[in-house]
């Protein structure tokens, strides 16, 4: 595999498939978190390492526990309890190692576990580096770069929202809209932009 | 009657889509179609009853500190087996959901049902209160659905409305979704709003 | 500490309650799933081969094919095909003649985008059959691409040539193993 598969699996994760605006993962802390820009990037960040760290430990799990053993049907589970505990585990290590960082970003971690986009980065890469219950060549890497992208992806949209929104704070929304109404009109918006680069295939 | 309650908050007053705002991925990637939505909602539905009842049961058993991991693995049993189970009687369905089937398991509405009612409430209390959100859900999902589908490609559970009619594709892409539950929360806000002033 | 091993049993033991009700559910539903695949499969091939009254499964290479059979006679091949689409991976079954010539096809899986890439396996109102895949039906697998006897769906024009082009690879490449 040469870089250039690298390159265009980031830049379709990021632009082509964005995880928020076109396959909708994420939508929660998307809605929930992206008032200020600062705490949107740092969700942004935090996401993003969980969703890389999560594509490498699933796809080890994957293809070699359940898939070997025909365990295929304990996916959802094994998938979930992994992410969940190595997000307590990032969180408890972040806090005693680097209480500078903890604070940026560390807040965010238990929020991470239930995110639809760690999980759904998981199961993507299973669905798409994997044919016939065999991993594809270089499935392993590309796996890491969708996940890693996949978090880029959310922190561009969360870092562009939160930018929007803190100037809406300023507009006279009329007040049925207010707050989360006129989040997904703005999202909707978005999307539509972001529409623009799909029809590329990589 | 207040049993009663608990299930009748789910469908309008504390409705998880339109009123708490949860569990909106598969709320949006799904509803392309009417058939997706109401399997989504059924799925879902299937999901938080048996979540609950489980959550409920064990309530005073499990410790403060690790009751979150024990309810996520409660919801991904259930996940699983409503996953198989779709795959051995609907597999039409089961391929067009997709990833989504297994993607209930970070669903917030599911958890968080677990977390707020369920954990502190008797098992039939808890099965009311499911029930009521999940029935909440699907119709919601259904609305959803219909209006994309219908107007997305002119057609509803793929019946074709009418031919005379070119239907905006954007409406079921993307962007249909997230400017079709934004007009509707907004409506609904303004509804209520009205309906409190009188 | 105890108190760590005491949440660490409580967990396990529901993990392991998890993973037995899980295990059953699959031993369960295990041969309904593959009843349920096979069946769909069978309908596939009946479709696409309506002549034939048997189908021997068979590999060459990576290739998985049936060989349509009307009593002794030999109809054709009925080919298992991968695509690479827009959102994933398609699974097809094409029939063809002895010749290469395709006499029906079936879509069985798809993850192509709705409303755009999912037209590849749309029916219109009043017909029976997907009208992009009818466009494939009497002419030669190993000659067809977009553009050439194709003609591509308007915005899914990926997800017409991961069509096209897994098709004509397959059986070009099933008909040169099979001279061998």
């Amino acid at each position: 595999m040469d870089l250039s598969t690298y390159i265009t699996i980031i830049i379709s994760t990021i632009f082509i498939n964005n995880f928020i605006l076109s396959r909708f993962l994420g939508l929660c802390s998307f809605i929930g978190v992206s008032k200020n820009t600062l705490p949107s990037v740092s969700m942004g960040l935090a996401v993003t390492f969980v969703t890389t760290m999560a594509s490498i430990i699933t796809w080890l799990i994957y293809n070699y526990i359940l898939l070997p053993y025909n365990l295929e049907y304990l996916r959802t589970l094994s998938f979930i309890l992994v992410i969940a505990s190595f997000v307590q585990f990032a969180e408890i290590v972040i806090q005693k190692k680097a209480p500078a960082l903890y604070k940026v970003f560390g807040i965010y971690l238990p929020l991470i576990t239930v995110n639809c986009a760690v999980f759904g980065a998981a199961v993507l890469n299973t669905d798409v580096f994997f044919l016939h219950g065999h991993a594809v060549p270089g499935s392993f890497m590309k796996s890491l770069i969708q996940g890693f992208g996949a978090g880029a992806g959310f922190t561009l949209a969360m870092l562009i929202m939160s930018g929007i929104r803190e100037r809406l704070e300023y507009a006279d929304v009329p007040r049925s809209m207010k707050d989360i109404p006129i989040t997904f009109i703005i999202a909707s918006l978005m999307s539509m932009a972001f529409l623009g680069f799909s029809g590329f295939k990589i | 009657m207040k049993m009663m309650g608990e299930f009748v908050k789910g469908l309008w007053r504390e409705n998880p889509t339109f009123r708490i705002v949860l569990g909106l991925c598969p709320t949006l990637a799904v509803s392309t179609s009417v058939s997706n939505g109401i399997g989504m909602g059924v799925a879902a539905t299937f999901v938080l009853v048996g979540s609950n009842i489980f959550v409920s049961l064990i309530r005073g058993i499990v410790p403060e500190k690790v009751r979150i991991p024990c309810f996520i693995v409660i919801i991904a049993t259930f996940v699983t087996i409503v996953d198989l189970l779709m795959k051995a009687y609907a597999p039409a369905l089961s391929r067009s959901l997709g990833m989504f089937v297994p993607l209930i398991v970070v669903n917030c509405m599911v958890l968080g049902r677990a977390e707020a009612f369920a954990s502190k409430a008797p098992p039939f209390k808890s099965i009311l209160d499911a029930l009521g959100m999940g029935i909440g859900f699907t119709w919601a999902l259904i609305l959803i659905s219909a209006i994309r589908e219908s107007l997305g490609n002119g057609t509803i559970l793929g019946i074709t409305i009418s031919r005379s009619f070119e239907p905006p594709l954007f409406m079921i892409l993307a962007p249909g979704a997230l400017l079709t539950i934004g007009i509707l929360i907004a409506l609904i806000n303004y509804l209520t709003m009205k309906w409190k002033a009188k | 500490m105890n108190q760590m091993t005491k949440f660490g049993l409580m967990l396990g033991i529901i993990c392991l309650a998890a993973t037995l009700v899980l295990a059953f559910t699959y031993e369960v539903t295990r041969p309904i799933i593959a009843a349920a695949l096979y069946r769909e499969e069978q309908e596939a091939l009946k479709a696409i081969m309506p002549e034939a009254d048997l189908f021997k499964p068979g590999t060459v290479g990576d290739i998985k094919y049936f060989e349509a059979m009307n009593g002794p006679a030999l109809v054709g091949y009925c080919l298992k095909v991968t695509g690479s689409g827009y959102g994933g991976y398609m699974h097809i079954i094409v029939g063809i003649d002895t010749g290469g010539v395709i006499k029906g096809l079936r879509i069985l899986q798809h993850m192509e985008t709705p409303g755009l890439g999912s037209k590849i396996n749309e029916i219109r109102l009043g017909e029976s059959e997907p009208y992009f895949l009818k466009q494939f039906i009497g002419k030669n697998a190993r000659t067809i691409s977009v553009g050439n006897g194709i003609d591509a769906i308007t915005g899914a024009t990926i997800s017409s040539k991961a069509v096209t082009d897994a098709i004509n690879k397959t059986v070009t490449e099933f008909m040169e193993k099979m001279r061998q």
